[in-house]
C-alpha cells in the first residue's frame, strides 16, 4: 500500500485474542491501537479518532454498546463489532446503537479483513470519489429524491452530502452508501441479499437483520415521517425499493 | 381349578375386593338371621306342639277315664285328620288318629324315654316333610300319648326366609360391586391424570404439570410428581445448556488459536519445512475444531430457541437455488412441482445452513448428491436430497439424525465430521414443527428429507 497505512483501534478486553489481532491486523496494513476498554477506548477516541475501530461486545463496566454510542455521537468511522454469539438480540443492540457490521466468535482474521477492506472503500468513494469512478455515486451527481416543496431532499454522492432543505443530514458511512445503492436504481425493488452484497460485500449467507437495522436508521434521518415511511419503502418478502418523491 | 393369582388390574382387584367383602359380610349376616330365626320358630313351635299334646294328653285322659271306652273311638273322635296325628301305646297295643301316622313314626328313643315316665319331644323326617313328635306319658291311664305335628309349613316359611335373605345377600353383593366399580374409578382417576401427564412428558411436554388439588390424600402426590418434573426439566434444561456453555467457552481461545495461526501463515516461508508441515496440520485441525464449535453453537442455539418469536415466511425453493448458488453447485440438481409455492415459516439462515448440512451429508458419505427435490405434499413442503452412494441401511436410519452419529467415510482424504450435521437438520426440523428422515431414494443410494409446515405465501 503507498497510502498511509490507515489506523485502526481494537477494543478487546481479552489480552490474548487483543494481541494476536493486533499482530494479524498489522500484517494487513493496519496501525494498530489499542484499549483495553470501554473508557480507555473513548479516551483514545476523544484524543486522536480512528480511521476504523474492531469493538468487543463484551467488555468490563462500559460495554460494547455503550462505546458504539458514545463513539457514533461525534464521528461516523466505520465500526465493527465482535459479538459473543450470533443468536441473541445483541447484534440487533449493536447495529442500532451505530456499529457498522459484526463478526461472531471464533471469527477468521480474514472475515474481519473482508469488512474492513469493505468499509474502507465504501470511505473512499463517498469521501472523495477519486479511485471509484464507475460507482453509482458519479453518475449522480445530484438527485432529488424528496421534490418536498418547502424541504427538498438532495443526495450529492460525489461530495458525499444530503441536504434536506438547507440543512444537511448527518449519515454514517454506510448509510449514506445504502441510500447511493437504492438512489441508483430508484422504484426498482433491491432485495437485502443484494444490498448486503453491494453495500457489506457480504457473500455467502449474510445477516439480512443488518440491511433492516440500517435501512430503519436511514429513515429516521431522510424519512419526513419515520413512522410512515414514503422514501425507502419495504416490499414485503422482497427487499426494499426507493420511491423518489 | 387353577387360580390366577395376578387379577388384571387395580380397578378390578377393588370392584372385586369391595363385591367379595360385600358378599362374605352379608353372607355371615344372612346366615346368622336365617340361624337365629329357625332355632326361635322351632322353639316356638316346639314349645306350643308340646303345650297341645299336654293338653290333647290330658283330654284323652279324661275320657278314657270313662269305663268302657275304647281308645282307638276316642282318638278318632278327639283328633280328626288334616293337623296333628296322635299316636298312643297301650301296653303292646299301639293306635293311631291317622292312617299315615303309626308307631314307626315315632322314634325308638323317645318311645323309651316316654316309657321311662318322662316327656320328650323329638324332630323326624319323613317321606311327607319333618315332623315333631311330642311323646307323654299317661300313668293315669295306662298309655303313653305321641303327638306327630308335621313342620311343612315352617320349613316352607323357613325356605322363604333363606330365599329373601339369600336375594338380600346378592343384592348387596352387586352393590358392592357397583359401590366398588365407583369406588375404584375415583381411586383411579388421579393415577390416569398422572399416567396422562407423564406420557406427555415423556413425549417432550415439559412444561406439563398437574393440576393443584385441594384433596389431602392427593396433595402429597401432585407435589411430589410436580416437583420431580420441576427438577427432570432443570436437569434436562442445565445438559443442553452445559453444551452450549463449554462451547460458549471455547470461543475465545479458539479466536486466539486461530488468529495467532493466520499470524504464523503469514510468516510461513521463515519456517523450516517441518515446521510448515506442522502449521498445515495445526490449520487443517483449527478448521475442524472451528466447523465442530460452530455446529455445536447452532445446536445449542437451536435448543434455547424454544420462545422464538412468530418466524417470517420463506421460500423454501428459493432457499435451496440460493445455496446451489453460492456453494457452486448446478442449478439443475433442483427440481420442483412447476410453480407451486413452497413457502414455509423459518428462519432463513438456519434453513440454509440445514440444506448446506444436507448437501455437505451427500458429498461427505456419497460422492454428492444426484438431485435436489422441492415438493408440495398435503400441506407440508418436503425437500429430498438423493444421492448415488451406498444407501443407508434401514437399521441405521433413525440414528444418523443423533448427534455425534458417524456415517462411513467414502473419499479416504477428508477429515470425518463431528457427525452434528444431521442433527442439526433434524433439530431445525422439529423446531419448525417438521420432520426429517432418511429412506432408500429410486436411484439405489440415500434420500434425505426434511418437511416443514407450508403456508399461503
Amino acid at each position: 500500500m503507498g497510502r498511509v497505512a490507515p489506523r485502526l483501534l481494537i477494543v478487546e478486553d481479552d489480552d490474548h485474542i487483543r494481541t494476536a489481532l493486533r499482530w494479524a491486523l498489522e500484517d494487513e496494513g493496519y496501525q494498530v491501537a489499542e484499549a483495553v476498554d470501554g473508557e480507555d477506548a473513548c479516551r483514545q477516541v476523544a484524543a486522536s479518532v480512528p480511521d476504523l475501530m474492531v469493538v468487543d461486545l463484551m467488555l468490563g463496566a462500559m460495554d460494547g454498546f455503550a462505546v458504539v454510542r458514545e463513539v457514533r455521537r461525534d464521528h461516523d468511522l466505520p465500526i465493527i463489532v465482535v459479538s459473543a454469539r450470533a443468536d441473541t438480540h445483541d447484534i440487533v443492540a449493536a447495529l442500532e446503537a451505530g456499529a457498522d457490521d459484526y463478526v461472531t466468535k471464533p471469527f477468521q482474521v480474514k472475515e474481519i479483513t473482508a469488512r474492513l477492506r469493505a468499509l474502507r472503500r465504501r470511505a473512499g468513494s463517498s469521501g472523495g470519489g477519486s479511485e471509484t469512478g464507475g460507482d453509482a455515486g458519479s453518475a449522480l451527481p445530484e438527485v432529488v429524491l424528496d421534490s418536498h416543496p418547502a424541504a427538498p431532499l438532495v443526495l450529492r454522492a460525489e461530495r458525499g452530502t444530503v441536504h434536506r432543505g438547507e440543512e444537511q443530514i448527518h449519515l454514517t458511512l454506510t448509510e449514506f452508501r445504502l441510500l447511493c445503492e437504492l438512489a441508483a436504481s430508484p422504484g426498482r425493488v433491491l432485495s437485502r441479499a443484494e444490498l448486503l452484497r453491494r453495500v457489506w460485500e457480504h457473500g455467502f449467507f449474510g445477516d439480512e437483520r443488518i440491511v433492516d437495522v440500517h435501512v430503519r436508521r436511514l429513515r429516521t434521518k431522510v424519512e419526513l415521517d419515520a413512522g410512515d415511511p414514503r422514501l425507502v419503502v419495504t416490499v414485503r418478502g422482497l427487499g426494499y425499493r426507493l420511491d423518489p418523491q | 381349578m387353577t387360580w390366577r393369582l395376578r387379577p388384571r388390574g387395580l380397578r378390578a382387584r377393588i370392584v372385586v375386593g369391595f363385591a367379595a367383602g360385600t358378599l362374605l359380610v352379608s353372607a355371615v349376616l344372612v346366615a346368622t338371621t336365617f340361624l337365629l330365626a329357625r332355632n326361635y320358630l322351632l322353639d316356638q313351635r316346639e314349645s306350643s306342639a308340646t303345650r297341645q299334646a299336654f293338653t290333647d294328653a290330658n283330654l284323652l285322659r279324661s275320657r278314657l277315664s270313662t269305663a268302657g271306652v275304647e281308645i282307638g273311638d276316642v282318638l278318632a273322635d278327639l283328633f280328626p285328620a288334616g293337623g296333628s296325628a296322635v299316636v298312643v301305646r297301650n301296653g303292646e297295643a299301639w293306635y293311631s288318629s291317622s292312617l299315615d301316622v303309626g308307631a314307626r313314626d315315632v322314634p325308638g328313643a323317645l318311645q323309651e324315654l316316654v316309657a321311662g315316665g318322662a316327656a320328650g319331644t323329638v324332630r323326624i323326617e319323613s317321606a311327607t316333610g319333618p315332623r315333631l313328635v311330642v311323646g307323654v306319658a299317661v300313668p293315669a291311664a295306662g298309655i303313653e300319648f305321641f303327638e306327630v305335628a308335621p313342620l311343612t309349613e315352617l320349613q316352607l316359611s323357613l325356605r322363604t326366609l333363606a330365599a329373601v335373605l339369600g336375594a338380600g345377600a346378592l343384592a348387596a353383593t352387586a352393590a358392592g360391586a357397583a359401590f366398588g366399580t365407583w369406588a375404584s374409578r375415583r381411586a383411579v382417576h388421579p393415577l390416569e391424570q398422572v399416567a396422562g401427564a407423564a406420557t406427555s412428558i415423556a413425549g417432550g411436554e415439559l412444561t406439563t404439570r398437574l393440576p393443584s388439588t385441594d384433596d389431602p390424600d392427593l396433595v402429597a402426590i401432585v407435589g411430589s410428581f410436580n416437583s420431580m418434573v420441576d427438577a427432570l426439566a432443570a436437569r434436562i434444561d442445565r445438559d443442553a445448556r452445559f453444551v452450549g456453555d463449554v462451547s460458549h467457552e471455547l470461543r475465545s481461545p479458539l479466536t486466539t488459536l486461530t488468529t495467532s495461526v493466520e499470524v504464523m501463515g503469514a510468516r510461513r516461508e521463515e519456517l523450516s519445512p517441518r515446521g510448515r508441515e506442522a502449521l498445515t496440520l495445526i490449520e487443517a485441525e483449527l478448521r475442524r475444531f472451528r466447523r465442530t464449535l460452530d455446529d455445536l453453537l447452532e445446536l445449542a442455539r437451536l435448543d434455547a430457541d424454544a420462545t422464538a418469536e412468530p418466524l417470517p415466511p420463506v421460500s423454501l425453493g428459493q432457499v435451496v437455488r440460493e445455496v446451489l448458488a453460492h456453494t457452486g453447485r448446478p442449478a439443475d440438481l433442483l427440481t420442483t412441482d412447476g410453480d407451486a409455492p413452497t413457502t414455509v415459516r423459518a428462519d432463513k439462515s438456519t434453513l440454509e445452513r440445514a440444506v448446506v448440512n444436507l448437501l455437505d451429508n451427500a458429498d461427505r458419505h456419497a460422492g454428492g448428491a444426484r438431485r435436489v427435490m422441492v415438493q408440495q405434499r398435503d400441506g407440508a413442503v418436503v425437500l429430498h436430497v438423493d444421492d448415488a452412494g451406498p444407501g443407508v441401511a434401514p437399521a441405521d436410519r433413525e440414528r444418523v439424525f443423533e448427534r455425534f452419529a458417524r456415517g462411513a467415510r467414502t473419499a479416504r482424504g477428508s477429515l470425518p465430521g463431528a457427525g452434528l450435521g444431521l442433527a442439526i437438520v433434524a433439530e431445525t426440523a422439529a423446531r419448525h414443527g417438521g420432520a426429517a428422515w432418511c429412506s432408500a431414494s429410486p436411484d439405489g443410494g440415500a434420500r434425505f428429507s426434511l418437511a416443514l409446515p407450508g403456508v399461503r405465501p
